[in-house]
Protein backbone atom coordinates (compact mmCIF):
# COMPACT_ATOMS: atom_id res chain seq x y z
CA UNK A 1 0.00 0.00 0.00
CA UNK A 2 1.30 3.03 -1.05
CA UNK A 3 0.77 6.95 0.56
CA UNK A 4 1.75 10.25 -0.08
CA UNK A 5 0.50 13.67 1.63
CA UNK A 6 1.35 16.90 1.46
CA UNK A 7 2.92 18.22 4.80
CA UNK A 8 2.71 22.03 5.79
CA UNK A 9 5.89 24.01 4.92
CA UNK A 10 5.81 27.61 4.83
CA UNK A 11 5.24 28.52 1.33
CA UNK A 12 6.40 25.74 -0.88
CA UNK A 13 5.38 22.43 -1.16
CA UNK A 14 6.14 19.10 0.66
CA UNK A 15 5.55 15.94 -0.45
CA UNK A 16 5.93 12.44 2.25
CA UNK A 17 5.98 9.35 0.59
CA UNK A 18 5.44 5.88 1.70
CA UNK A 19 5.20 2.91 -0.23
CA UNK A 20 6.61 -1.05 -0.31
CA UNK A 21 9.17 -0.73 -2.90
CA UNK A 22 11.76 2.10 -4.31
CA UNK A 23 9.80 0.93 -7.73
CA UNK A 24 6.42 2.16 -5.69
CA UNK A 25 8.16 4.94 -4.28
CA UNK A 26 8.50 6.82 -7.26
CA UNK A 27 4.71 5.67 -8.82
CA UNK A 28 3.94 7.41 -5.70
CA UNK A 29 5.50 10.22 -6.45
CA UNK A 30 4.08 10.59 -9.85
CA UNK A 31 0.95 10.53 -8.23
CA UNK A 32 1.08 13.40 -5.82
CA UNK A 33 2.88 15.56 -8.43
CA UNK A 34 0.10 14.49 -10.64
CA UNK A 35 -2.31 15.95 -8.23
CA UNK A 36 -0.37 18.95 -8.21
CA UNK A 37 -1.24 19.56 -11.72
CA UNK A 38 -5.04 19.96 -11.17
CA UNK A 39 -7.65 19.48 -13.91
CA UNK A 40 -5.72 19.39 -16.95
CA UNK A 41 -8.10 18.36 -19.80
CA UNK A 42 -8.22 15.32 -22.02
CA UNK A 43 -5.16 15.73 -24.34
CA UNK A 44 -3.88 13.74 -27.16
CA UNK A 45 -2.50 10.32 -25.29
CA UNK A 46 1.50 10.54 -24.83
CA UNK A 47 4.22 9.09 -23.32
CA UNK A 48 8.00 9.31 -22.54
CA UNK A 49 11.19 7.57 -21.71
CA UNK A 50 13.05 9.00 -18.89
CA UNK A 51 16.49 8.01 -18.20
CA UNK A 52 18.19 8.93 -14.74
CA UNK A 53 22.31 8.69 -13.81
CA UNK A 54 23.05 6.11 -11.36
CA UNK A 55 22.65 7.76 -8.12
CA UNK A 56 21.38 7.33 -4.48
CA UNK A 57 17.61 6.35 -3.79
CA UNK A 58 16.86 10.30 -2.88
CA UNK A 59 18.88 11.41 -5.97
CA UNK A 60 16.68 9.33 -8.24
CA UNK A 61 13.72 10.53 -6.51
CA UNK A 62 14.90 14.08 -7.24
CA UNK A 63 16.07 13.20 -10.69
CA UNK A 64 12.61 11.73 -11.42
CA UNK A 65 10.26 14.79 -10.22
CA UNK A 66 12.65 16.82 -11.99
CA UNK A 67 12.05 15.18 -15.43
CA UNK A 68 8.40 15.04 -14.71
CA UNK A 69 8.46 18.77 -13.70
CA UNK A 70 10.20 19.90 -17.08
CA UNK A 71 7.96 17.41 -19.28
CA UNK A 72 5.43 19.38 -16.97
CA UNK A 73 6.48 23.06 -18.13
CA UNK A 74 7.71 22.37 -21.43
CA UNK A 75 5.76 19.95 -23.23
CA UNK A 76 2.74 20.54 -21.11
CA UNK A 77 2.91 16.71 -20.32
CA UNK A 78 0.56 15.57 -17.91
CA UNK A 79 2.32 11.87 -16.47
CA UNK A 80 -0.75 9.70 -15.37
CA UNK A 81 1.58 6.49 -14.97
CA UNK A 82 4.81 4.83 -15.27
CA UNK A 83 4.41 1.39 -17.14
CA UNK A 84 8.08 0.55 -17.00
CA UNK A 85 10.68 1.39 -14.60
CA UNK A 86 14.13 -0.59 -14.31
CA UNK A 87 16.87 -0.01 -12.09
CA UNK A 88 19.66 -0.94 -14.22
CA UNK A 89 23.26 -0.74 -13.26
CA UNK A 90 21.92 1.91 -10.28
CA UNK A 91 20.50 4.46 -12.44
CA UNK A 92 16.96 4.22 -13.88
CA UNK A 93 15.30 3.79 -17.07
CA UNK A 94 11.02 4.32 -17.42
CA UNK A 95 8.60 4.63 -19.46
CA UNK A 96 5.62 7.23 -18.55
CA UNK A 97 2.19 7.37 -19.89
CA UNK A 98 -0.39 10.30 -20.02
CA UNK A 99 -1.59 12.71 -21.77
CA UNK A 100 -0.82 16.55 -23.18
CA UNK A 101 -3.06 18.96 -21.72
CA UNK A 102 -3.27 22.14 -19.42
CA UNK A 103 -1.33 21.18 -16.57
CA UNK A 104 -1.45 24.13 -13.18
CA UNK A 105 2.50 24.96 -13.88
CA UNK A 106 2.65 25.42 -10.19
CA UNK A 107 5.82 23.26 -9.67
CA UNK A 108 9.50 25.40 -10.71
CA UNK A 109 11.75 23.32 -9.14
CA UNK A 110 12.81 20.42 -7.25
CA UNK A 111 15.03 20.95 -4.07
CA UNK A 112 17.42 19.14 -2.10
CA UNK A 113 15.93 20.72 0.98
CA UNK A 114 15.41 17.92 3.26
CA UNK A 115 15.33 15.34 0.45
CA UNK A 116 15.46 11.93 1.50
CA UNK A 117 14.26 8.24 0.27
CA UNK A 118 15.27 5.03 2.17
CA UNK A 119 14.40 2.02 3.60
CA UNK A 120 13.21 1.48 7.13
CA UNK A 121 11.62 -1.51 8.66
CA UNK A 122 11.07 -2.88 5.65
CA UNK A 123 9.00 0.45 4.43
CA UNK A 124 10.37 2.96 1.72
CA UNK A 125 9.73 6.35 3.07
CA UNK A 126 10.51 9.75 0.91
CA UNK A 127 10.77 13.31 1.27
CA UNK A 128 10.93 15.59 -1.16
CA UNK A 129 9.88 19.95 -1.13
CA UNK A 130 8.81 21.38 -4.59
CA UNK A 131 9.33 25.08 -5.20
CA UNK A 132 6.37 27.16 -6.04
CA UNK B 1 29.74 29.99 12.94
CA UNK B 2 32.70 32.32 11.08
CA UNK B 3 30.48 35.85 11.93
CA UNK B 4 27.22 36.24 13.90
CA UNK B 5 23.75 36.12 12.26
CA UNK B 6 21.90 39.64 13.28
CA UNK B 7 18.56 39.83 12.86
CA UNK B 8 16.53 42.86 12.02
CA UNK B 9 13.00 42.19 13.66
CA UNK B 10 10.63 43.37 16.61
CA UNK B 11 9.47 40.85 19.57
CA UNK B 12 6.53 39.84 17.50
CA UNK B 13 8.15 39.37 14.29
CA UNK B 14 11.34 37.78 16.08
CA UNK B 15 8.63 35.30 17.08
CA UNK B 16 7.07 34.79 13.92
CA UNK B 17 10.35 34.18 12.66
CA UNK B 18 11.38 31.75 14.98
CA UNK B 19 8.63 29.26 14.53
CA UNK B 20 10.22 27.75 11.70
CA UNK B 21 14.25 27.07 11.03
CA UNK B 22 15.59 30.26 9.46
CA UNK B 23 17.41 31.26 12.45
CA UNK B 24 18.99 27.53 12.12
CA UNK B 25 19.37 28.20 8.56
CA UNK B 26 21.31 31.99 9.43
CA UNK B 27 23.27 30.78 11.66
CA UNK B 28 24.45 28.36 8.83
CA UNK B 29 24.96 30.90 6.45
CA UNK B 30 27.36 32.28 8.74
CA UNK B 31 29.88 29.12 8.03
CA UNK B 32 30.32 29.80 4.57
CA UNK B 33 34.03 30.66 4.00
CA UNK B 34 35.21 33.96 3.15
CA UNK B 35 31.73 35.52 4.98
CA UNK B 36 32.38 39.10 6.10
CA UNK B 37 31.05 40.68 9.29
CA UNK B 38 27.57 39.03 9.50
CA UNK B 39 24.81 36.61 8.28
CA UNK B 40 22.05 39.33 8.12
CA UNK B 41 17.83 38.58 8.65
CA UNK B 42 15.20 41.01 7.85
CA UNK B 43 11.92 41.31 9.53
CA UNK B 44 10.20 39.17 6.46
CA UNK B 45 12.54 36.45 6.91
CA UNK B 46 11.10 32.73 6.65
CA UNK B 47 12.50 29.61 6.09
CA UNK B 48 13.92 29.21 2.32
CA UNK B 49 16.35 26.19 0.74
CA UNK B 50 19.96 26.41 2.47
CA UNK B 51 19.14 30.15 2.79
CA UNK B 52 16.40 31.87 4.24
CA UNK B 53 14.23 34.14 2.41
CA UNK B 54 15.17 37.29 3.60
CA UNK B 55 18.77 36.48 4.39
CA UNK B 56 21.84 38.99 3.14
CA UNK B 57 25.67 37.40 3.17
CA UNK B 58 28.37 39.17 1.90
CA UNK B 59 31.67 37.11 1.21
CA UNK B 60 34.72 38.77 0.18
CA UNK B 61 35.77 38.89 -3.29
CA UNK B 62 39.39 37.51 -3.13
CA UNK B 63 38.44 34.49 -0.30
CA UNK B 64 35.26 34.15 -0.45
CA UNK B 65 32.73 32.05 -1.56
CA UNK B 66 29.67 32.54 -4.15
CA UNK B 67 26.41 29.99 -3.70
CA UNK B 68 23.64 29.56 -5.73
CA UNK B 69 21.67 29.28 -2.59
CA UNK B 70 22.14 33.12 -1.49
CA UNK B 71 20.49 33.89 -4.62
CA UNK B 72 17.18 31.78 -4.86
CA UNK B 73 15.32 29.80 -7.25
CA UNK B 74 13.85 32.56 -8.70
CA UNK B 75 17.28 34.46 -10.14
CA UNK B 76 16.00 38.41 -10.04
CA UNK B 77 12.72 37.55 -9.13
CA UNK B 78 11.90 41.66 -8.39
CA UNK B 79 9.35 44.38 -8.54
CA UNK B 80 8.76 47.02 -10.89
CA UNK B 81 6.37 50.46 -10.54
CA UNK B 82 5.15 52.59 -13.01
CA UNK B 83 3.07 55.84 -12.47
CA UNK B 84 0.12 56.22 -14.37
CA UNK B 85 -0.39 59.87 -15.30
CA UNK B 86 -3.96 60.04 -13.77
CA UNK B 87 -5.57 59.89 -10.48
CA UNK B 88 -7.11 56.68 -9.76
CA UNK B 89 -10.60 58.33 -9.40
CA UNK B 90 -10.38 59.28 -12.60
CA UNK B 91 -10.28 55.62 -13.78
CA UNK B 92 -13.92 55.23 -12.90
CA UNK B 93 -15.84 52.45 -14.01
CA UNK B 94 -13.03 51.49 -16.22
CA UNK B 95 -10.74 49.49 -13.21
CA UNK B 96 -12.50 46.12 -14.22
CA UNK B 97 -11.92 46.74 -18.11
CA UNK B 98 -8.09 47.51 -17.21
CA UNK B 99 -7.86 44.58 -14.50
CA UNK B 100 -9.18 42.49 -17.31
CA UNK B 101 -7.41 43.45 -20.41
CA UNK B 102 -4.21 43.45 -18.48
CA UNK B 103 -4.87 39.71 -17.63
CA UNK B 104 -5.75 39.17 -21.21
CA UNK B 105 -2.51 40.96 -22.45
CA UNK B 106 -0.12 38.94 -20.41
CA UNK B 107 -0.20 35.44 -19.85
CA UNK B 108 0.00 33.92 -16.12
CA UNK B 109 0.59 30.77 -14.28
CA UNK B 110 4.06 28.55 -14.50
CA UNK B 111 5.48 27.77 -17.75
CA UNK B 112 2.40 29.78 -19.75
CA UNK B 113 4.10 30.98 -22.76
CA UNK B 114 4.16 34.86 -23.76
CA UNK B 115 3.53 37.03 -26.73
CA UNK B 116 7.39 37.78 -27.48
CA UNK B 117 9.23 34.58 -28.90
CA UNK B 118 13.05 35.70 -29.66
CA UNK B 119 15.05 33.74 -32.28
CA UNK B 120 18.09 31.72 -30.83
CA UNK B 121 20.32 35.01 -31.97
CA UNK B 122 18.07 37.55 -30.18
CA UNK B 123 17.59 35.36 -27.31
CA UNK B 124 20.96 35.08 -26.40
CA UNK B 125 21.54 39.24 -26.91
CA UNK B 126 18.56 39.38 -24.19
CA UNK B 127 19.91 36.73 -22.05
CA UNK B 128 23.88 38.89 -22.58
CA UNK B 129 22.41 42.36 -22.20
CA UNK B 130 18.86 42.44 -21.05
CA UNK B 131 16.18 44.44 -21.70
CA UNK B 132 18.61 46.90 -23.77
CA UNK B 133 17.97 44.47 -26.58
CA UNK B 134 13.90 44.92 -26.63
CA UNK B 135 14.36 49.04 -26.86
CA UNK B 136 16.97 49.27 -29.64
CA UNK B 137 16.00 46.52 -31.47
CA UNK B 138 12.23 46.27 -30.87
CA UNK B 139 11.05 49.27 -29.58
CA UNK B 140 9.66 48.12 -26.59
CA UNK B 141 10.63 50.50 -23.49
CA UNK B 142 12.21 53.61 -23.40
CA UNK B 143 15.63 55.19 -22.22
CA UNK B 144 13.96 56.28 -19.64
CA UNK B 145 12.83 52.97 -18.30
CA UNK B 146 16.65 51.58 -18.68
CA UNK B 147 17.65 54.45 -16.62
CA UNK B 148 15.21 53.55 -13.74
CA UNK B 149 15.94 50.27 -13.97
CA UNK B 150 18.49 48.73 -11.17
CA UNK B 151 22.15 48.23 -13.14
CA UNK B 152 19.87 49.60 -16.16
CA UNK B 153 19.11 46.46 -16.27
CA UNK B 154 22.32 44.55 -17.21
CA UNK B 155 24.93 42.64 -15.43
CA UNK B 156 28.26 42.60 -16.48
CA UNK B 157 29.62 39.44 -17.25
CA UNK B 158 26.49 37.61 -18.23
CA UNK B 159 27.44 34.87 -20.68
CA UNK B 160 24.66 32.71 -22.25
CA UNK B 161 27.40 30.15 -23.11
CA UNK B 162 26.92 29.66 -19.24
CA UNK B 163 23.09 28.59 -19.60
CA UNK B 164 22.31 25.29 -19.93
CA UNK B 165 20.09 24.04 -23.32
CA UNK B 166 17.65 22.79 -20.33
CA UNK B 167 17.14 26.27 -18.89
CA UNK B 168 16.81 27.97 -22.02
CA UNK B 169 14.33 25.63 -23.68
CA UNK B 170 12.43 26.94 -20.26
CA UNK B 171 12.57 30.35 -21.13
CA UNK B 172 12.80 30.49 -24.48
CA UNK B 173 8.73 31.29 -24.23
CA UNK B 174 8.17 33.04 -21.29
CA UNK B 175 9.41 36.35 -21.97
CA UNK B 176 6.19 38.83 -20.90
CA UNK B 177 4.88 36.66 -18.68
CA UNK B 178 4.48 36.54 -14.83
CA UNK B 179 4.53 33.04 -13.72
CA UNK B 180 2.86 31.51 -11.04
CA UNK B 181 3.27 31.26 -7.37
CA UNK B 182 3.30 34.52 -5.35
CA UNK B 183 3.45 36.48 -8.60
CA UNK B 184 1.39 39.20 -9.83
CA UNK B 185 0.22 42.42 -11.41
CA UNK B 186 -1.47 45.09 -9.29
CA UNK B 187 -3.44 48.52 -10.00
CA UNK B 188 -3.17 50.28 -7.50
CA UNK B 189 -3.80 54.01 -5.52
CA UNK B 190 -1.33 55.91 -3.95
CA UNK B 191 -3.16 55.77 -0.42
CA UNK B 192 -1.21 57.46 1.45
CA UNK B 193 1.75 60.19 1.29
CA UNK B 194 4.49 59.85 4.03
CA UNK B 195 7.69 61.70 2.71
CA UNK B 196 6.15 64.43 0.32
CA UNK B 197 9.60 65.25 -1.08
CA UNK B 198 10.52 61.92 -1.69
CA UNK B 199 7.02 61.05 -3.36
CA UNK B 200 7.95 64.24 -5.58
CA UNK B 201 10.70 63.29 -6.64
CA UNK B 202 9.32 59.82 -7.65
CA UNK B 203 7.03 61.06 -9.62
CA UNK B 204 4.28 60.05 -6.63
CA UNK B 205 1.34 62.18 -5.81
CA UNK B 206 -2.04 61.32 -3.38
CA UNK B 207 -4.40 59.73 -5.30
CA UNK B 208 -2.18 58.91 -8.58
CA UNK B 209 -3.20 55.21 -10.08
CA UNK B 210 -0.03 52.75 -10.00
CA UNK B 211 0.74 49.52 -11.31
CA UNK B 212 2.97 46.84 -9.50
CA UNK B 213 4.88 44.33 -11.34
CA UNK B 214 6.31 41.28 -9.14
CA UNK B 215 8.31 38.67 -11.56
CA UNK B 216 11.26 37.10 -12.20
CA UNK B 217 13.73 34.93 -14.44
CA UNK B 218 10.86 32.35 -14.99
CA UNK B 219 12.10 28.95 -15.37
CA UNK B 220 15.12 29.73 -16.90
CA UNK B 221 16.31 31.32 -13.70
CA UNK B 222 15.10 28.29 -11.94
CA UNK B 223 16.89 25.65 -14.02
CA UNK B 224 19.70 28.01 -13.95
CA UNK B 225 19.84 27.81 -9.81
CA UNK B 226 18.99 24.04 -10.00
CA UNK B 227 22.09 23.52 -12.25
CA UNK B 228 24.62 25.28 -10.27
CA UNK B 229 23.52 23.83 -6.84
CA UNK B 230 24.53 20.04 -8.12
CA UNK B 231 27.65 21.31 -9.71
CA UNK B 232 29.13 22.94 -7.05
CA UNK B 233 27.84 20.25 -4.47
CA UNK B 234 29.98 17.69 -6.77
CA UNK B 235 33.18 20.25 -6.60
CA UNK B 236 32.21 20.71 -2.98
CA UNK B 237 35.35 18.36 -1.57
CA UNK B 238 37.83 19.63 -4.10
CA UNK B 239 37.48 23.01 -2.28
CA UNK B 240 36.83 21.20 1.25
CA UNK B 241 34.12 22.89 1.50
CA UNK B 242 31.92 20.89 4.38
CA UNK B 243 28.21 22.07 4.17
CA UNK B 244 25.73 22.09 7.00
CA UNK B 245 23.05 21.84 4.23
CA UNK B 246 23.14 20.85 0.57
CA UNK B 247 21.43 23.82 -0.38
CA UNK B 248 24.03 26.07 0.56
CA UNK B 249 26.66 24.22 -2.16
CA UNK B 250 28.81 26.93 -3.36
CA UNK B 251 32.23 27.73 -4.73
CA UNK B 252 35.18 30.13 -4.42
CA UNK B 253 34.58 33.05 -6.52
CA UNK B 254 37.82 32.85 -8.38
CA UNK B 255 37.20 29.48 -9.27
CA UNK B 256 35.81 27.86 -12.59
CA UNK B 257 32.74 27.11 -11.52
CA UNK B 258 32.27 30.46 -9.39
CA UNK B 259 32.85 32.52 -12.45
CA UNK B 260 30.42 29.91 -14.40
CA UNK B 261 27.64 30.46 -11.97
CA UNK B 262 28.38 34.46 -11.62
CA UNK B 263 28.07 34.22 -15.57
CA UNK B 264 24.92 32.19 -15.97
CA UNK B 265 23.04 34.36 -12.88
CA UNK B 266 24.21 37.93 -14.70
CA UNK B 267 22.18 36.10 -17.76
CA UNK B 268 19.31 35.09 -15.66
CA UNK B 269 19.28 38.55 -13.99
CA UNK B 270 19.31 40.31 -17.32
CA UNK B 271 16.23 37.67 -18.61
CA UNK B 272 14.21 38.98 -15.39
CA UNK B 273 14.59 42.54 -16.42
CA UNK B 274 13.85 41.64 -19.63
CA UNK B 275 11.14 40.02 -18.72
CA UNK B 276 9.82 42.44 -16.57
CA UNK B 277 10.32 45.22 -19.65
CA UNK B 278 8.28 43.27 -22.27
CA UNK B 279 5.25 43.47 -19.03
CA UNK B 280 6.00 46.73 -18.79
CA UNK B 281 5.56 46.88 -23.06
CA UNK B 282 1.71 44.76 -22.60
CA UNK B 283 0.66 46.99 -19.51
CA UNK B 284 0.88 49.88 -22.13
CA UNK B 285 -0.40 48.25 -24.62
CA UNK B 286 -3.30 47.66 -22.04
CA UNK B 287 -3.17 51.08 -21.00
CA UNK B 288 -3.78 52.26 -24.38
CA UNK B 289 -6.61 50.09 -25.34
CA UNK B 290 -8.57 51.06 -22.09
CA UNK B 291 -7.46 54.87 -21.22
CA UNK B 292 -6.13 55.99 -24.68
CA UNK B 293 -2.90 56.93 -26.56
CA UNK B 294 -1.74 60.03 -23.83
CA UNK B 295 -2.17 57.87 -20.94
CA UNK B 296 -0.37 54.90 -22.11
CA UNK B 297 2.66 57.44 -23.54
CA UNK B 298 2.42 58.91 -20.02
CA UNK B 299 2.76 55.55 -18.02
CA UNK B 300 6.23 56.08 -16.53
CA UNK B 301 8.76 53.43 -14.87
CA UNK B 302 9.44 54.65 -11.23
CA UNK B 303 12.34 52.20 -10.23
CA UNK B 304 12.64 48.38 -10.90
CA UNK B 305 14.86 46.30 -8.38
CA UNK B 306 15.93 42.75 -7.57
CA UNK B 307 15.12 41.21 -4.18
CA UNK B 308 16.64 37.82 -5.56
CA UNK B 309 20.66 38.52 -6.89
CA UNK B 310 24.07 38.58 -6.19
CA UNK B 311 26.40 41.23 -6.92
CA UNK B 312 29.99 42.36 -6.39
CA UNK B 313 29.84 45.74 -4.83
CA UNK B 314 32.57 47.82 -2.59
CA UNK B 315 31.35 47.78 0.87
CA UNK B 316 33.37 49.96 3.78
CA UNK B 317 36.26 49.89 1.15
CA UNK B 318 36.16 46.27 0.70
CA UNK B 319 35.10 43.88 -2.40
CA UNK B 320 32.54 41.74 -1.52
CA UNK B 321 29.93 39.50 -3.24
CA UNK B 322 26.37 40.45 -1.70
CA UNK B 323 24.18 37.49 -1.86
CA UNK B 324 20.13 38.99 -1.31
CA UNK B 325 18.02 36.27 -1.34
CA UNK B 326 13.99 38.20 -0.68
CA UNK B 327 16.22 41.19 0.13
CA UNK B 328 16.05 43.96 -1.81
CA UNK B 329 18.98 46.18 -2.27
CA UNK B 330 18.94 49.77 -1.10
CA UNK B 331 21.60 51.94 -1.73
CA UNK B 332 21.43 55.86 -0.45
CA UNK B 333 21.25 58.82 -1.51
CA UNK B 334 24.71 59.63 -2.31
CA UNK B 335 25.14 56.37 -4.61
CA UNK B 336 26.20 57.12 -8.24
CA UNK B 337 24.22 53.35 -8.31
CA UNK B 338 21.27 54.52 -8.68
CA UNK B 339 19.69 57.36 -11.47
CA UNK B 340 20.62 60.95 -11.09
CA UNK B 341 17.02 61.92 -10.53
CA UNK B 342 16.90 60.46 -7.37
CA UNK B 343 20.18 61.34 -5.71
CA UNK B 344 20.01 63.02 -2.37
CA UNK B 345 16.55 60.94 -2.14
CA UNK B 346 17.75 57.12 -2.00
CA UNK B 347 16.84 54.28 -4.23
CA UNK B 348 13.17 53.65 -4.56
CA UNK B 349 12.46 50.07 -2.59
CA UNK B 350 9.05 48.61 -3.16
CA UNK B 351 7.92 46.37 -0.11
CA UNK B 352 4.56 44.24 -1.58
CA UNK B 353 1.79 43.55 1.18
CA UNK B 354 -0.71 40.88 0.17
CA UNK B 355 -3.83 41.23 -1.94
CA UNK B 356 -6.60 43.35 0.23
CA UNK B 357 -3.72 44.75 2.05
CA UNK B 358 -1.21 48.07 1.15
CA UNK B 359 2.32 48.00 -0.48
CA UNK B 360 4.88 50.45 0.36
CA UNK B 361 7.17 52.76 -1.49
CA UNK B 362 9.98 52.95 0.33
CA UNK B 363 13.41 55.71 -0.30
CA UNK B 364 17.04 53.81 1.23
CA UNK B 365 18.96 55.27 3.97
CA UNK B 366 22.43 55.93 4.58
CA UNK B 367 21.86 53.32 7.70
CA UNK B 368 21.19 50.42 5.21
CA UNK B 369 25.08 51.65 3.87
CA UNK B 370 26.33 51.20 7.60
CA UNK B 371 24.40 47.73 8.52
CA UNK B 372 22.81 45.71 6.17
CA UNK B 373 25.39 45.95 3.09
CA UNK B 374 22.96 48.51 1.50
CA UNK B 375 19.98 46.03 1.97
CA UNK B 376 16.35 46.00 3.20
CA UNK B 377 13.61 43.42 3.53
CA UNK B 378 11.44 42.55 0.36
CA UNK B 379 7.90 42.12 1.64
CA UNK B 380 5.63 41.06 3.82
CA UNK B 381 7.11 37.21 4.11
CA UNK B 382 4.39 34.34 4.62
CA UNK B 383 3.03 33.39 7.86
CA UNK B 384 1.14 30.14 7.06
CA UNK B 385 1.63 27.28 4.84
CA UNK B 386 -0.17 27.27 0.98
CA UNK B 387 -1.85 24.31 2.85
CA UNK B 388 -3.31 25.87 5.59
CA UNK B 389 -4.40 28.75 3.63
CA UNK B 390 -6.27 26.70 1.02
CA UNK B 391 -7.94 25.01 4.50
CA UNK B 392 -9.00 28.82 6.24
CA UNK B 393 -10.75 29.74 2.98
CA UNK B 394 -11.45 28.66 -0.72
CA UNK B 395 -10.94 30.54 -3.96
CA UNK B 396 -14.30 31.66 -4.77
CA UNK B 397 -15.49 32.96 -0.73
CA UNK B 398 -11.55 35.04 -1.27
CA UNK B 399 -12.74 36.78 -4.61
CA UNK B 400 -15.61 37.46 -3.26
CA UNK B 401 -14.40 39.13 -0.13
CA UNK B 402 -11.76 41.06 -2.16
CA UNK B 403 -14.69 42.22 -4.07
CA UNK B 404 -16.76 43.59 -1.62
CA UNK B 405 -13.43 45.71 -0.95
CA UNK B 406 -13.79 46.72 -4.48
CA UNK B 407 -10.95 44.84 -5.53
CA UNK B 408 -11.29 43.24 -8.84
CA UNK B 409 -9.00 39.85 -8.84
CA UNK B 410 -8.05 37.56 -12.31
CA UNK B 411 -6.29 34.30 -11.13
CA UNK B 412 -6.14 31.33 -13.85
CA UNK B 413 -6.86 28.88 -10.51
CA UNK B 414 -9.18 28.96 -7.11
CA UNK B 415 -6.71 27.06 -5.51
CA UNK B 416 -3.77 29.32 -6.67
CA UNK B 417 -6.09 32.55 -5.09
CA UNK B 418 -6.75 31.02 -1.66
CA UNK B 419 -2.72 30.05 -1.29
CA UNK B 420 -1.88 33.97 -1.60
CA UNK B 421 -4.89 34.84 0.75
CA UNK B 422 -3.99 38.04 2.94
CA UNK B 423 -3.75 36.14 5.86
CA UNK B 424 -1.37 33.99 4.76
CA UNK B 425 1.12 36.57 5.06
CA UNK B 426 2.79 38.96 8.25
CA UNK B 427 1.65 42.44 9.09
CA UNK B 428 4.01 44.62 5.96
CA UNK B 429 2.98 47.95 8.19
CA UNK B 430 5.19 46.29 10.91
CA UNK B 431 7.98 44.76 8.57
CA UNK B 432 7.60 48.25 7.39
CA UNK B 433 8.37 49.81 11.02
CA UNK B 434 11.10 48.15 11.41
CA UNK B 435 13.38 48.89 8.52
CA UNK B 436 12.45 52.17 9.31
CA UNK B 437 13.54 52.24 12.63
CA UNK B 438 16.88 50.52 11.93
CA UNK B 439 17.11 53.45 9.52
CA UNK B 440 17.40 50.96 6.20
CA UNK B 441 14.91 52.59 4.57
CA UNK B 442 12.07 55.10 4.94
CA UNK B 443 8.47 55.12 4.38
CA UNK B 444 7.58 57.53 1.11
CA UNK B 445 3.98 56.10 0.24
CA UNK B 446 1.67 53.83 1.04
CA UNK B 447 -0.58 52.05 -2.08
CA UNK B 448 -3.73 50.36 -1.78
CA UNK B 449 -4.51 47.75 -4.07
CA UNK B 450 -7.83 48.07 -6.85
CA UNK B 451 -7.26 45.01 -9.06
CA UNK B 452 -4.77 41.96 -9.15
CA UNK B 453 -4.09 39.52 -11.67
CA UNK B 454 -2.14 36.66 -9.78
CA UNK B 455 0.12 33.88 -11.49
Amino acid sequence: MSTHTFAEHVGEVEIVLEAESETDLLREALAAFRELLGACGDGEPASHAVELLPGTPAELLWGWLDELMYLAEVEDFVPERATVIDFAHGGLRAIVRGVHGHPRHLVKAVTLHDLAAAVEGGTWHGRVVLDV
Amino acid sequence: MRVPARVFADEVLLAAIARDRSLVQLQNVATLPGIVEAALGMPDMHQGYGFPVGGVAATDATDGVVSPGGVGYDINCGVRLLALPLAAAELGGRVEALVHEISRAIPAGAGKEGGLRPGAAAFDRLLAFGPRVLVDELGIGTEDDLERTESRGCLDGADPAAVSERARTRGARQVGTIGSGNHFIELQRVDRIIDAAAAACFGLAQGQATVLIHSGSRGLGHQVCTDYVHTMLAVAPRYAIVLPDLELACAPLGSSEGRAYLAAMAAAANFAWANRQAMTHLIRRSVERVLGAEAAAGTRQVYDVAHNIAKLERHGGRLVCVHRKGATRAFAGDSVEIPAAYRGVGQPVFIPGSMGTSSYVLAAEPGAMERSFGSTCHGAGRALSRTAARRRIGGAELRRQLAAQGIVVRCPSNSGLAEEAPFAYKDVDRVVAVVERAGLARRVARLRPLGVVKG
